[in-house]
């Protein structure tokens, strides 16, 4: 899992801050061109790899990244990118 | 000077413990809200303001500890989420710290539950070289919730101590102690970039860290989540906020206040500090310049500490309340879509709530807030529109008694004003917003001795900063009625105050000395109402403007040391036309349609 930032495609990715309330994914990747942003984001440790849930939409997008509870403005929720996991009943 | 210690520790890792011309230097590293200030204040027997919310341990404390038989000086640092790449003014703090030579040991804390971002700090902190310990604290919590954390293989893996804690309660601190001897820089793979380094700390977590689906703490997860949904948030907003009223409002500005001013002071010190001026002051002017109408004791240390001390008090337990329990970033995430238009985002619920005890201590706490545009546009409005708990004292105190339309009239236009200015100003000021990217810490009960700490803090700053002014402005306005300098201001004031704002003159003096301390006139106001000097109208135009008007003169040096002159006098210059010409507005307004409240 070392390269787990490579390991996974982008494709059949979507972005957070299209999840729906109680859908569980992997990070895949944290698309942006704005370092002040990269930065802040991986140092909460949103990284790919990390398992996020989400757990509201409105007003603003709050997910589970592994343990930490975080709120972001949806701009932000549309640059990390996701692969969704099947959820089990 | 060459001291060797025989000792097998010591001589494994000599810049640890051993002889030295000073004591030990040691630095609590970890990310905010990780319990680095609870340590410290068990390990040095100090307190350090403990907060909920990002940016509140602003400066270093430093305080000393005796541990086994070494003398250290244990530092507190504000908490961070990085050493490198884009860092915040508080991490740089961090970081200089981490690098000075004078720093001989470090002892990361972090929250057992985030072991991925803790261990991503760790890789940052290795690069310091210095000898380390990792103390894992909140193992409870992290229990509670099913993750357990193998300390022992982690100690291994890092080839330093880590040590679980509950810092709070003061389980783990004996071991922390001991194993002092054995800090040692932490074995990482070196010169990671940022991703390698996130990539490394989740492997490791995968290895070390066990989470099963247990999870005890249902009743503080159930209430986290009620807090930040709208359908739940709204009405638990609602009832935070009538009980803040309730608490400040009603028992310290009323109950309160009446006991000490009408008790204490009216009936016990007044009279006493004026029979004992009577007896030993012959000179009528010094006697009137100690118990006079405008005297230091009945007038200044009354206002000071009969009318202003129970709101602050109040209101600052209160707030500590809030902050601790982990309530206001979850407040934060409904402010968010709000203060976006004022080119803001929701962290500025902070400072903008903070405001509300004392806009000079919030106008300090902007400094969490991202960039420089968001930070003067935090401050502008904290001066404009953010009544201090002595307005809000006064506003309620007066307004209360007339209607609640009249209430509602002066905080609409208040709100309505300052949406206008943010507004403007996000559009005119140049620079950026930053983005909101927040962190909700778990909700908590909060540790009563810790709260009341913390208010004592509070309002001893407030004490130091606010009754010397109120002696100062005392003195002043004694002055100037003595050499008749009032009636002059009163009469050069009175075209605006009396016909642009339809006042009688008296609220012109008021207005002049509100600059000096924005509570002292407040309390002058109040002064005014109570002996029948305002009709309702008035009383909400004069109210209006003395809320919208230039803040007191504390708040103004801090603006200035905050962010520089130019900045502060122009502050002053948007916020002193804007108030005249709002209370014009609003006096025209309501008597023309022949408003009575």
């Amino acid at each position: 899992m070392s390269s787990v930032r490579l390991a996974f495609s982008s494709n059949g990715a979507c972005p957070l801050s299209s999840m729906a309330e109680g859908a569980r994914g992997v990070i895949v990747e944290v698309h942006t061109h704005d370092e002040g942003r990269a930065d802040r984001l991986l140092s909460l440790g949103v990284t790919p790899g990390a398992s996020v849930t989400m757990l509201q939409t409105f007003p603003g997008v709050v997910f589970l990244c592994d343990q930490t509870e975080l709120a972001v403005e949806r701009r932000v929720a549309n640059t990390i990118l996701v692969r969704l996991q099947e959820t089990r009943p | 000077m060459s001291c060797h210690v025989v000792n097998e520790h010591a001589a494994a890792r000599p810049k640890v413990l051993g002889l030295r011309a000073h004591p030990l230097r040691v630095a609590l590293v970890g990310q905010p809200n990780v319990g680095k200030s609870v340590l410290f204040g068990r390990l040095t027997g100090r307190y350090a303001t403990v907060s909920n919310y990002p940016g509140t341990t602003v400066a270093v404390t430093t305080g000393r500890a005796l541990i086994g038989a070494e003398v250290c000086d244990v530092i507190d640092t504000p908490g961070v989420n990085a050493l490198d790449g884009t860092i915040s003014e508080d991490e740089r703090i961090t970081r200089d710290v981490l690098a000075g030579a004078q720093t001989d040991l470090v002892v990361q804390v972090a929250d057992a539950r985030n072991l991925r971002r803790t261990l991503m700090l760790t890789s940052q902190i290795a690069q310091f070289r210095k000898p380390t310990i990792l103390a894992l604290n909140m193992v409870d919590e992290a229990w509670a919730r099913g993750i357990a954390v193998d300390a022992a293989a982690l100690e291994a893996e890092l080839a330093m101590p880590v040590i679980e804690i509950v810092a709070v309660e003061g389980r783990g601190l004996p071991e922390l102690r001991d194993a002092f001897v054995r800090a040692a820089v932490p074995t990482v793979p070196p010169q990671l970039d940022a991703h390698q380094r996130a990539a490394w700390a989740h492997e490791l977590t995968g290895r070390v860290r066990h989470i099963s689906k247990l999870s005890l703490a249902r009743i503080p997860e159930a209430l986290a989540r009620a807090a930040r949904r709208p359908l739940t948030g709204l009405p638990i907003l609602a009832v935070v906020l009538y009980a803040l009223y309730l608490f400040v409002g009603v028992f310290g500005a009323q109950t309160l206040v009446k006991l000490l001013e009408e008790g204490v002071f009216g009936r016990g010190i007044n009279p006493a500090a004026m029979w004992l001026a009577d007896q030993f002051i012959p000179v009528p002017w010094v006697r009137d310049f100690f118990v006079g109408e405008y005297g230091l004791i009945t007038m200044g240390v009354t206002y000071a500490i009969a009318i202003v001390l129970p709101v602050v008090a109040t209101f600052f337990l209160m707030f500590g309340f809030l902050e601790d329990s982990g309530y206001i970033p979850r407040l934060a995430i409904f402010c968010d879509r709000i203060f976006r238009v004022m080119g803001l985002n929701g962290k500025a619920v902070l400072p903008m709530v903070l405001g509300l005890g004392c806009d000079t201590m919030a106008t300090m706490t902007t400094r969490i807030l991202g960039t420089p545009k968001e930070r003067l546009i935090a401050i502008l409005l904290l001066a404009l529109g953010i009544p201090c708990s002595a307005q809000l004292a006064t506003i309620l105190g007066i307004l209360g008694g007339i209607s609640f339309a009249a209430l509602a009239t002066l905080f609409g236009v208040v709100l309505g004003q300052m949406f206008v200015v943010g507004w403007l100003a996000a559009r005119v000021l140049k620079g950026e917003r930053s983005e909101f990217i927040l962190e909700l810490p778990p909700i908590r009960w909060p540790r009563f001795g810790n709260l009341l700490t913390k208010t004592r803090l509070r309002v001893w700053w407030y004490l130091g900063e606010a009754v010397p002014l109120f002696l100062v402005g005392t003195a002043l306005l004694f002055v100037l009625d003595r050499v008749g300098a009032l009636t002059v201001i009163s009469a050069a004031g009175r075209p605006i105050v009396t016909g642009l704002l339809g006042l009688p003159s008296a609220t012109a003096q008021v207005l002049v000395m509100g600059f000096l301390r924005r509570d002292y006139g407040a309390a002058g106001l109040f002064h005014l109402a109570r002996s029948g000097q305002l009709t309702g109208v008035q009383a909400v135009v004069a109210l209006t403007v003395m809320t919208l008007f230039v803040p007191c003169v504390a708040n103004f040096l801090m603006m200035i040391r905050e962010r520089g002159l130019k900045t502060g006098f122009a502050i002053l210059g948007v916020i002193t036309p804007v108030a005249i010409l709002t209370g014009a507005g609003l006096n025209y307004v309501l008597r023309t349609f022949g408003v009575q409240f």
